[in-house]
């Protein structure tokens, strides 16, 4: 404890030295060396101010901004922290936390979709972020993912800490936001729908644990809100072992909301491969609706089994290049060039569906 | 070749409409119109892939089989018609009856417990005609004679398992065991076979089973991988390694010679669902040279690809490795077609 006071001690008087200006200007190594000093002590706002001044003198010192940035970080000051990892990047793009704390940084700023790019670079498969930083990383990038309409993208960003047991608050309604698809972060939730969304999550999340208790919480869920958009099209989704079931559930969303271009998409990909005629007309009915990757890949997988090579192909391409991280669109493009004859395209996505599917286990 | 199969599709519409100004009509099976398929099908690998009580011959050739794993006993012997399953150890034993037995060559069981189906967790190996540890089980290590008789089973492992290896065992996703016949019947991959024997029983023809013989091999490896798993089931579960040298569709999509518009490399090019698989080499050969032409006809029709430098017998065998499961005494033939490299690791 007296350690602590000399080492602040220190700092105050260098703090003080610098800022009197007493006629010795400091040189970097000193402010670079108070600055350690000061962050070491914990005196944040001052290990900042002379971060700053050191990063004044050499613009390129990448240490320095890395720790105006995460000083900055912890002291809730966003607007710094993103300007300062956005230096930090420009110097040394290679180090992955650089992009994870920008994108975490923006997150906080209210740009989303800076956020959303710079996480995703963060996250790469085989990137090095610590066992700290990734879940934050990660959560965060689900919620982008769900804002922007992407939720099956945003769901496999949830599921690896779902599945980890006991998933904290947070993450359940994350996980109900995305469960019911609606496009929103836990701030956007109105009022009479918090109880909803905790009710859709722990559904969601007892389904992706396999949890015994999952049915009875569907339960709830359909006994509390039958009448709620999302609510019929989640379970119908639990039910995709069960086609008959699930249609009925898909069907029943429709009655709930008839624009729903979810529940016609998976309406139309639980039809197939049994009844072609009912799937196309239900993933056109969802096209009708909306551009979104899940509908592209419904409407595309019917097309491409119906004969309709060419024009399936065009909306496979559409939903991978919106969600290239969803396998199954990579798998089904493969399989639709395959029957094309387009082998070297067909080969392609196989290959880049393995590389996929192994970089999954390896996480 | 060609003519024949026509001929053969011509008689069964002959036999059909001879069946139906037929009087009085007698009950119809698919063996009324399809004799040869319907007389050969039942004895081949897919038509026995389960075996129930008296047909579970294996067993019966060896009425105490013995094995030690993970420090408990198994052993299978047969009582009084029945065999029987029991695991022990120093602390207990548990028997059970062998009701269903599942495979071809080699032979896994399903045991019920408690209510609870398992699989068991040593199978029938026929390559050394002894017990060994299931496939895929060997990095499990019981703890409790529970476990060491098996792994529980969810309803969707049961599906899967009786939806492949028996016929009705599966109605509209769920599992109906009352309903089961044992192995590959005609109704299996002809869907809508009943329908049409229905139909054909009240002097119509129509509906008709969809005809499979018309798909190409992208269709077809994904028909046949719906128990033989597709490359979306292997890659979609994430099962790499040797252990998918069993994948026969999965493998043959790697191949640079699987194109999916092509009847020549479906997997009907090679095996006649219908006939017993046929384990001599060369006889393979012919589907190969479909499209490598051999070097003295480079002409031969439909041949455009390259001529082998090496030989034009027995294909297979130097292009389709066979390949033991690591763990297990079963040799898969790995239907990943390609020149083999000296020293090469497992490609997937």
């Amino acid at each position: 404890m007296r350690g602590k006071r000399s080492v602040r001690a220190v700092v105050s008087f260098l703090t003080f030295v610098f800022a009197a200006g007493t006629g010795h200007a400091a040189t970097f190594d000193e402010l670079a060396a108070s600055a350690a000093a000061a962050r070491r002590s914990n005196q944040l706002a001052e290990a900042i101010g002379l971060y700053r001044q050191a990063v004044d003198l050499k613009a390129d010192w990448a240490e320095g901004w890395w720790f105006v940035g995460t000083l900055s970080y912890s002291l809730n000051r966003y607007q710094d922290c993103e300007t300062a990892f956005q230096k930090f990047v420009r110097l040394d793009g290679s180090r992955v936390p650089g992009w994870a704390l920008l994108g975490l940084c923006e997150f906080e700023t209210g740009n989303y979709d800076g956020a959303r790019t710079d996480l995703a670079r963060a996250l790469v498969p085989g990137s090095d972020l610590s066992k700290d930083l990734e879940p934050v990383a990660r959560f965060h990038y689900g919620m982008l993912l769900t804002k922007a309409g992407l939720f099956d993208q945003g769901r496999r960003q949830f599921e690896p800490y779902v599945r980890g047991g006991s998933p904290e608050p947070m993450l359940v309604v994350a996980m109900g936001i995305n469960g019911l698809r609606r496009p929103w972060l836990p701030e956007d939730i109105p009022a009479d729908q918090q109880d909803l969304i905790l009710k859709a999550g722990k559904a969601a999340c007892a389904w992706v644990t396999r949890d015994t208790t999952a049915q009875d919480t569907f339960r709830e869920l359909l006994n509390s809100y039958p009448a709620a958009p999302g609510v019929h099209l989640l379970y119908g989704m639990y039910l995709s072992a069960q086609p008959e079931e699930a249609q009925a559930e898909m069907r029943r969303e429709l009655e709930v909301d008839p624009h729903s271009a979810a529940a016609h998409a998976m309406l139309a990909l639980s039809l197939m491969p049994g009844d072609m005629a009912g799937a196309l007309e239900h993933a056109k009915k969802a096209a009708e609706k909306t551009a979104d990757p899940l509908v592209d890949y419904a409407l595309g997988k019917a097309l491409v089994e119906t004969g309709a090579l060419a024009e399936g192909i065009a909306r496979l391409e559409a939903a991978e290049r919106t969600d290239p991280e969803t396998l199954m669109y990579h798998m089904t493009l493969a399989g639709a060039y395959s029957k094309a004859g387009r082998v070297a395209d067909a080969g392609r996505e196989r290959r880049e569906s393995i590389a996929m599917a192994r970089g999954a286990n390896a996480n | 070749m060609r003519i024949r199969a026509a001929r053969a599709r011509g008689l069964a519409a002959v036999v059909c409409a001879s069946v139906l100004t037929a009087a009085p009509r007698t009950k119809m099976t698919c063996g009324t119109c399809h004799r040869a398929e319907a007389e050969s099908q039942p004895k081949t690998e897919m038509g026995t892939g389960l075996l129930l009580g008296e047909a579970q011959a294996p067993l019966k050739a060896h009425p105490k089989l013995t094995v030690e794993e993970n420090g408990y006993t198994y052993e299978i012997e047969r009582k009084g018609g029945v065999s029987m399953y029991t695991v022990k150890n120093a602390a207990g034993s548990l028997t059970l009856p062998i009701r269903y037995a599942v495979g071809v060559r080699n032979l896994t069981f399903v045991l019920e417990y408690e209510n609870r189906y398992y699989e068991s967790l040593v199978s029938y190996y026929e390559e050394n005609q002894a017990l060994g540890i299931t496939i895929g089980d060997q990095r499990l290590h019981p703890h409790s004679l529970v476990e060491a008789m098996g792994r529980l089973q969810t309803e969707a492992d049961l599906t899967e398992c009786f939806g492949c290896h028996a016929t009705r065992a599966v109605s509209k996703g769920k599992l109906t065991l009352d309903a089961l016949e044992p192995g590959v019947k005609c109704e299996h991959c002809h869907e809508g076979a009943e329908a049409h024997l229905e139909a054909l029983a009240n002097g119509q023809t129509a509906p008709v089973p969809r005809k499979l013989g018309q798909m190409a091999a992208e269709d077809m490896s994904n028909f046949c991988g719906q128990c033989h798993r597709t490359f979306e089931t292997v890659v979609g579960q994430g099962v790499f390694g040797e252990r998918n040298v069993r994948f026969q569709p999965y493998r043959l999509a790697l191949s640079n010679c699987f194109l999916g518009d092509d009847r020549r490399i479906r997997c009907t090019a090679c095996h006649n669902p219908h006939e017993k698989l046929v384990r001599e080499e060369s006889s393979y050969d012919r589907a190969c040279l479909k499209c490598h032409a051999q070097k003295q006809d480079v002409t031969m029709e439909g041949a455009t690809e390259k001529a082998c430098p090496v030989g034009e017998h027995n294909c297979a065998g130097c292009h389709m490795q066979k390949m033991q499961v690591p763990g297990a005494a079963s040799v898969f033939t790995d239907h990943f077609i390609r020149i083999l490299r000296a020293g090469e690791s497992y490609p997937d």
